[in-house]
């Protein structure tokens, strides 16, 4: 069924794809800092290192009449982020998936103007690991959720070279996160104990928002990416509090 | 919704009324807009901090009190006014001290909890409550590797084994955080399986995973078996403890089972996991404990962190026995025996589990013949 509903889906944005005029598909690097809050594992703040890989496909859907395009962002990131007092290490390794389809208005300012916003969903899921806790050595996190995204990009030349100058910020509103309870070890969860695992999420205990803004660079069949994506993520449930903040500079190439 | 068609009606407004000068203004106005929001989400995100103490020594100090007073879950269970510690140790405390006074200050007042899961650990020292290292040994590895193996032992996953005279199996296992293979220990329990009886030695062993404690008992019984309960807390108060939930170990399917009569031997040095897996043997019908009462230590330990650095472990998270009582100060025995101190050569804890595995294999043996 899962099988199926998959195909489906792929069949979907290959569809859509073809008919678009738009083509953008964009293997990314991100590095940058982040700072790591997860009261699970320590009450201190860790700051580091943040690394992601990421693909992103976008194309205007025809059949729509070009009002509408989807977008597809892939990725996966490390942070690597230590105390203030330097004698501990977290490692925090995540993954994600995020589709959106958003109502474009094309040269809806000026000329070369477009907005956009539309629904989007996402599911990101990941642990951090803590090198010396005993029973508390790791914190798993995975969410699924829905919300809104919108963006705004801008055709220019810079240096006579043609340039898409975009901002986009990605809000979740609702949706579902695993939390264990405040003290509960994995252990007893691993024992069968899987109550009150799975919590609704909205903006009363749950945030969560990516900002984006860059400038694809066009030479020729080639695209450079260079942007500056900031990510935060915070909840607070069964007395646990997760903070975590990353700042990193994009850099990508179309393939 | 409401924004969107506003932002729609408006852009339309602005293309067709405006000069291009104008429009670019706007351009520009959006996109100072949207810079505003995202240096503001990067401030928001930058000024919560979440570290509520300072990282000086009286911050420490409060930063220690205040991990044990939300996380530790025996206050009521040892009847410890955590509060009172708090105003008798503070005073004690001040800025200009040095790192070793205020850990030792630290150390002392989390022996308060006399608790040998809890430890303050710095890169000088650890704190410890071990109170086991002041009760009688009664084990001398030596002794039994000598007089009883005569040096002639086998070993694999952690585990020394061999067949006694008496044709009872002998395993010391001495730690539970030596990993078991379930290969190995098939290996192990096919040798001594032609035992008439086996002798499961866990004195001294400080403990480690409790899957090994699974791992292990799951060999000793036929079907599933209520293992203990455990809870946790639920929140900051020294009473905010979940539901304790059942849980149960069942026998592993396809491997080697022991399940003629067992003699688990103990003492104070067997704590923490080891403990869990007195508690749990001690319920079977065909095991007997034979020594000393076990150090205890029923709470799944935590770590937290201090401002500085250091680490504080603690228990957080408790675990009752099949009965449904806790074991923080330790299982006793079914049979109470110390070793003799004057006495060089023999073990006198395994002496009685041989003449208890004598008695029981005799009764069985005749109880077989009358049949």
């Amino acid at each position: 069924m899962t099988l199926r509903v998959l195909v489906i889906l792929y069949c979907l944005l290959i569809s859509v794809g073809a008919a678009g005029q738009e083509n953008v598909s964009m293997f990314t690097v991100d590095a940058g800092y982040a700072s790591v809050h997860d009261s699970y594992l320590t009450p201190i703040t860790y700051g580091g290192t943040d690394l992601a890989l990421g693909y992103e496909a976008m194309r205007s859907m025809k059949r729509y009449s070009d009002k509408w395009l989807w977008q597809l962002q892939v990725g996966a990131d490390y942070n690597y982020v230590e105390n203030d007092a330097k004698n501990n290490q977290l490692h925090k390794l995540m993954g994600d998936i995020t589709f959106d389809m958003q109502r474009q208005w094309r040269g809806a300012i000026a000329q070369r103007v477009n907005l956009s916003v539309g629904p989007m969903t996402q599911l990101r899921a990941g642990i951090i690991y803590d090198e010396v806790n005993s029973n508390n050595p790791v914190s798993v996190r995975a969410h699924w959720n829905v919300g809104v995204t919108g963006m705004a990009t801008f055709d220019t030349r810079m240096w006579r070279i043609p340039v898409t100058l975009r901002y986009q910020a990605q809000l979740p509103a609702l949706g579902v996160f695993f939390a264990p309870e405040y003290d509960e070890s994995y252990y007893e969860i691993y024992l069968g104990n899987r109550k009150n695992l799975a919590h609704l999420g909205w903006w009363g205990n749950r945030f969560d928002m990516t900002n984006y803004v860059g400038a694809d660079l066009h030479l020729g069949k080639t695209t450079l990416r260079v942007g500056y994506r900031a990510r935060l993520e915070h909840w607070n449930v069964n007395y646990l509090k997760v903070h975590d903040v990353g700042h990193s500079l994009v850099l990508g190439i179309n393939l | 919704m409401a924004t969107i068609y506003f932002n729609h009606k408006t852009l339309r407004h602005f293309v067709s009324c405006h000069s291009s000068q104008q429009a670019i203004k706007k351009v520009v106005s959006v996109v100072q807009s949207c810079l505003s929001c995202l240096i503001l989400c990067c401030l928001l995100g930058g000024c919560a901090q979440q570290d509520e103490f300072e990282s000086d020594q009286v911050g420490n100090f409060e930063a220690l009190w205040t991990i044990m007073d939300e996380h530790y879950s025996f206050f009521d269970y040892k009847q410890v006014d955590w509060n009172e510690v708090h105003s008798r140790y503070r005073t004690r405390v001040s800025n200009e001290m040095t790192d070793r006074e205020l850990f030792d200050i630290c150390g002392d007042m989390l022996k308060e909890l006399r608790d040998g899961h809890t430890n303050l650990i710095a890169s000088h020292d650890v704190s410890r409550y071990w109170i086991w290292e002041q009760w009688p040994v009664n084990y001398d590895e030596r002794l039994i590797n000598e007089h009883y193996l005569n040096f002639d032992y086998k070993m694999a996953s952690g585990i020394t084994y061999q067949i006694l005279p008496q044709n009872f199996g002998y395993m010391h296992y001495s730690s539970f955080s030596s990993v078991i293979g379930e290969g190995n220990l098939d290996l192990i329990l096919s040798y001594l399986s032609t035992a008439d009886g086996l002798i499961i030695d866990v004195r001294d062993n400080g403990g480690g995973y409790l899957t090994n404690v699974e791992k292990l008992v799951s060999r000793f019984i036929e079907q599933k078996t209520l293992a203990g309960y455990i809870c946790h807390k639920t929140g900051k108060g020294h009473n905010d403890l979940s539901e304790p939930y059942a849980y149960y170990f069942e026998p592993t399917r396809n491997h080697i089972h022991y399940l003629k009569p067992v003699v688990v031997l103990a003492n104070r040095g067997a704590f923490s996991a080891s403990n869990n897996f007195v508690s749990i043997m001690k319920s079977l019908g065909n095991v007997t404990v034979v020594g000393d009462t076990t150090g205890g230590g029923c709470g799944l330990p935590f770590t937290s962190e201090l401002p500085n650095g250091w680490r504080v472990r603690f228990s957080s998270c408790p675990i009752m026995d099949p009965q449904g009582r806790l074991t923080e100060f330790g299982v006793a025995p079914d049979v109470r025996v110390d070793m003799d101190r004057n006495d060089p050569t023999h073990d006198a804890i395994l002496d009685a589990a041989i003449s208890i595995l004598t008695q029981k294999t005799d009764i069985t043996t005749n109880n077989n013949n009358n049949h």
